[in-house]
């Protein structure tokens, strides 16, 4: 284990890792949104494809899911959660050579499932495209993470487990847990990449979907909710506002969000007990989300003053209002007659984003900033630079999700639409044409949540650079 | 006993990592199981229905081509049981119609339109020709071009893949008792395609048979991947079936 | 008895398994003031770390 802690901590904490999935958590984060930018293009304006197999719109959005969630968001829960981890145990991470491990088998695997998906080998399996070799190497990191974590948790010098630990531990079993089973496949051969899933038809949909929604419930949001339980009252400089609460939070949410996948499943030829159980459960997780939304902004309720001058409060309260709306807006889509309309239209899409942009990408942002100038032990390079950042990804969000309510909801209402005589009333590509306009617009502010990554990067590159010459030069005058 | 419980308090679970481990561990398993095992048990979830019959050699190749190419990305294969999609698509979509589907492709995303019964709907060239150039027959389209599916289709694992299936479940035989049980259940004709020895030479007849691309001297790509858009939806004969049988399934 | 292991049923026993959890832990949690009073001090621990980092401000509750 390397360290860079200070010498005059007792027993420095491990933040070379931490630094490592940090800065990739930024390179997959411009990569990723630059692949999502253009896919987005390419719906809006097809010869984007350029008649290409590597560049063609159905091998290339798994590229982009595959980085922005697990490399960008991945990276992110990884950093964040082995600095929480250390430092509300006080005490550094165990594992030894397994963290570094965690590190680089993380990066191969992103590599790998993207270099797989343009050369043609996919599960056909949404967010779960990674092909058996692949599946095997997370399960390993999986396990050692698992083993990193719970190792750390039990040498703390902390009685108590603070709440941001648990949630990224639920993230960590859930995770497990929903990769192992959905990826059971039987492969080819031993050389080829080629599998097929043993499960079939519904039993195979009920499956994809328990993991599809569960990757949203405990990859990207449990997790995001340990972040947030740690930064939001660390940058505040507030603790939180009822831990009482954030149990209650915690338990209600581990519960009730393994129940609700099969809401995707709406009308389909799964039966129809399921799906309704899952529209069940996704009303009632509304009361927990709210919950833990409303512990998040009462923390921050006490900093308002902070609000005018610090532009990393507002990617936090930003990131607790759109979780707020995501997860409002969630459960109204899962109501039967809502999904009838919704479901294969943009409006999910546009669901899916303000959760991932709104939510994921605000309140790692946010983190990330909080992060910076402590693991390099130096002041962001430029604090305005951050607040353009805010802007642009703020604006970004909002032109992305509205075209994609408009759209969606048009492209609902035009599919079910009859004319006097009772026929339809619309052919399927007058719909798509008139999707047209909306797929530019969610190209735009796409490349305007871009730009702010890069930015970002910009930010963050100008920073390291800093804080490693004040390094030197204290090194020096020491010497 | 009693004061064994007293102890327990919650304060235990906060200070006990293992505990904290098995409680977070149940408490998001029991979703999961709960919704799931039924499935796998219950025998109301697949509707009984004759003609669904696992895929020929070249419609399983044209499947594996679906899939790599992503089209699930664009394209549903799920038709709900509404007016609109009955008038558009078809009869909804049976669970049973996809019980040889590893992995199913229901979908989730129509930037295309639902292709669960598009099977039969338009010509072998009409497919040809749309994915080459979506455009030259759909003038609004988005779809991209596929040019390279004319290419060569690589047909020498296609009994490796078809054993693999066989391992999950679905009927190809590989013994004579096996391919007679076939000739039973689906008819002579699609036995001989669900024989894993004749694979190979099975897809080439098929392919040449069908010419679904317009060129009968190779087979290629287009050739399965036609020869599959145009199964889909099509094994079930729908006016033999009364729809109250189906209802009881839903 | 049989009521429970039917599979039909699970659905219902797993509502039922679930609000009973839920309402103990809910009752757990608000149940006493004691125990209140030491889960809320749990708040503090993200700013005990404070003097292993000099770059941190000093929190005004910890």
């Amino acid at each position: 284990m390397t360290a860079t802690a200070p010498a005059a901590a007792a027993e420095p904490y491990d933040y070379e890792i931490v630094k490592k999935f940090t800065i990739m958590s930024i390179v997959w984060g411009v990569v990723g949104m630059l692949v999502g930018v253009y896919i987005a293009s390419e719906l809006a304006w097809p010869w984007l494809n350029f008649d290409s197999p590597y560049f063609s719109f159905g091998r290339f959005r798994p590229v982009h899911t595959g980085a922005v969630i697990f490399g960008f968001g991945g990276s992110a829960l990884f950093a964040t959660s082995y600095y929480v981890v250390q430092r509300t145990c006080q005490t550094p991470l165990w594992g030894g050579g397994l963290v570094p491990f965690t590190f680089w088998g993380w990066q191969t695997v992103i590599v790998l499932a993207a270099v797989s998906y343009v050369t043609g080998y996919s599960q056909g399996r949404e967010y779960a495209e990674m092909e058996w070799p692949i599946d095997i190497l997370i399960e390993l990191i999986w396990i050692a993470y698992l083993a990193i974590y719970i190792g750390t948790l039990m040498k703390r010098k902390q009685p108590h487990i603070y709440v941001a630990n648990w949630f990224y531990l639920s993230f960590i079993l859930a995770t497990a847990l929903l990769h192992t089973f959905n990826n059971l496949a039987v492969p080819v051969g031993l050389f080829t990449l080629k599998s097929y899933s043993l499960f079939s038809g519904p039993m195979d949909a009920m499956t994809q979907w328990w993991y599809g929604h569960n990757a949203v419930g405990f990859f990207l949001t449990a997790a995001f909710l340990g972040m947030m339980y740690y930064f939001v009252p660390k940058h505040a400089g507030r603790p939180i506002y009822s831990y009482r609460l954030s149990i209650v939070h915690f338990w209600a949410l581990s519960f009730m969000y393994m129940w609700v996948g099969t809401h995707h499943l709406h009308w389909t030829a799964l039966p129809d007990w399921a799906s309704t159980l899952g529209a069940t459960f996704s009303i009632m997780l509304l009361l927990p989300s709210w919950g833990g939304m409303i512990n998040g902004i009462m923390t921050l309720s006490g900093a308002w003053d902070k609000l005018r001058t610090d532009p990393i409060m507002r990617f936090m309260i930003v990131a607790l209002s759109f979780y707020g709306m995501s997860t409002f807006e969630g459960p109204l889509m899962s109501l039967k007659d809502v999904n009838a309309l919704s479901h294969y239209t943009d409006w999910t899409v546009g669901h899916v984003h303000s959760g991932a942009l709104g939510w994921v990408a605000m309140i790692s942002f946010g983190s990330i900033y909080h992060m910076l100038p402590r693991l390099w032990k130096t002041e962001m390079y430029s604090v305005r630079l951050i607040n353009v950042h805010f802007w642009l990804a703020t604006i970004g969000v909002l032109l992305y999700v509205v075209a994609m309510w408009i759209s969606g909801i048009m492209q609902g209402l035009m599919w079910r639409a009859f004319d006097d005589y009772g026929n339809l009333q619309y052919s399927f590509v007058e719909s798509v044409a008139a999707m047209h306009p909306f797929y530019a617009m969610r190209a735009l502010g796409g490349l305007f949540f871009l730009t702010g990554m890069c930015i970002m990067a910009y930010n963050a590159y100008m920073t390291i650079r800093q804080g490693q010459a004040q390094q030197a030069a204290a090194q020096l005058q020491a010497a | 006993m009693f004061k064994r419980l007293k102890n327990f308090t919650h304060e235990k679970i906060e200070t006990n990592a293992g505990v904290l481990l098995v409680l977070t561990m149940l408490a998001i398993s029991i979703g999961g199981m709960v919704e799931i095992v039924p499935l796998f048990l219950l025998d109301d979830t697949m509707e009984k229905v004759d003609g669904v019959r696992p895929y020929t050699p070249l419609e399983q190749r044209g499947r594996d081509i679906y899939i790599r190419e992503g089209c699930y990305t664009c394209h549903s294969q799920m038709i709900r049981p509404f007016r609109d999609e009955q008038l558009r698509y078809g009869h909804y979509s049976l669970a049973a119609e996809s019980k040889y589907d590893h992995p199913f492709q229901w979908g989730s995303k129509r930037t295309g339109p639902d292709l669960a019964r598009v099977g039969g709907k338009y010509s072998n060239e009409w497919h040809t020709q749309h994915l080459l150039q979506p455009r030259s027959v759909v003038e609004e389209s988005v779809m991209p071009n596929y040019p390279w599916l004319m290419t060569a289709l690589d047909a020498s694992d296609v009994a490796d893949r078809m054993r693999a299936l066989r391992t999950t479940g679905v009927p190809y035989s590989t013994t004579q008792a096996e391919f007679d049980r076939n000739v039973q259940q689906f008819g002579a004709e699609h036995a001989q395609m669900q024989h894993i020895p004749d694979a190979q030479v099975n897809l080439v007849k098929q392919a040449q048979a069908g010419n679904y691309d317009g060129d009968n001297r190779s087979v290629s790509e287009m050739d399965a991947l036609v020869a599959y858009l145009q199964v889909l939806g099509t094994m079930v004969d729908f006016s033999k079936i009364k729809p109250e049988t189906l209802v009881k399934f839903r | 008895m049989e009521w429970f292991t039917n599979p039909a049923n699970s659905k219902s026993l797993g509502l039922l398994i679930f609000f009973v959890t839920f309402c103990l832990i809910v009752l757990w949690v608000y149940g006493s003031r004691s125990r209140s009073e030491t889960l809320e001090s749990h708040k503090n621990i993200p700013f005990l770390d404070d003097e292993n980092d000099k770059n941190e401000e000093r929190p005004h509750h910890g």
